[in-house]
């Protein structure tokens, strides 16, 4: 899928992945799309909860490895 | 509307910095308006010496290599980053008083106030918490 920009948080630990991917998607306009890529387990949930209560729309994720991946389009 | 959140944080371990600031900087992260009330062993949390080697509960220790291997970011760049997303720091002046501590001894960009300060920002919250 083509992303707009990739975050790569792998290796951070709570709260880091959501805080660079706020960063991040502060950086985009609307209707663009973000990829991230961690490693942080609790991201899973914490990301997708991170894009409903910001209105964002979780498009995809998938796990490669140990590696999750998301795409996320700007609300 | 952004949600609103408020944050009592009364105790100064290591544990107790983890809890408040990934709340603080998760709760910025997802678009709220967040402020943080230190009091009385809270004040550790912000204290530019202290909080640079904040105390693991006694017969813990050895969890701080635990934080190194999780790659958990250090509470000064917690505290850094949750100021850089907007997350307001209140510190307790009576505390401080009692403590004879002044704005001087605590990390840039800190207000100071009293618990009313906290309140009026609190009584509009979604969330509150205290830790």
């Amino acid at each position: 899928m083509k992303a707009d920009l990739v975050v790569d948080a792998k290796g951070l630990a709570c709260p880091m992945p959501i805080v660079r991917t706020k960063k991040a998607m502060d950086t985009l306009q609307s209707g663009q799309v973000l990829e991230i890529h961690v490693t942080d387990k609790g991201a899973k949930n914490d990301l997708s909860a991170w894009a409903k209560s910001a209105g964002h729309e979780m498009i995809d994720m998938i796990e490669e490895g140990d590696v999750l991946k998301f795409w996320v389009r700007k609300a | 509307m952004k949600k609103r959140v408020a944050i009592i944080a009364a105790n100064g371990g290591l544990f107790d910095a983890y809890k408040v600031f990934n709340i603080a900087t998760a709760a910025a992260a997802t678009e709220a308006e967040v402020a943080i009330f230190f009091t009385f062993e809270g004040l550790n949390l912000i204290h530019k010496e202290a909080y640079k080697q904040l105390p693991l509960p006694e017969g813990k220790e050895q969890i701080q290599q635990g934080f190194a291997q999780a790659n958990v970011p250090s509470i000064p760049e917690l505290v850094g980053m949750a100021q850089e997303m907007g997350v307001k720091f209140i510190a307790c002046q009576m505390t401080m008083d009692v403590m004879g501590l002044t704005k001087e001894h605590f990390v840039d960009g800190i207000d100071v106030g009293g618990a009313v300060t906290f309140l009026d920002f609190a009584k509009d919250a979604d969330i509150t918490l205290t830790f």
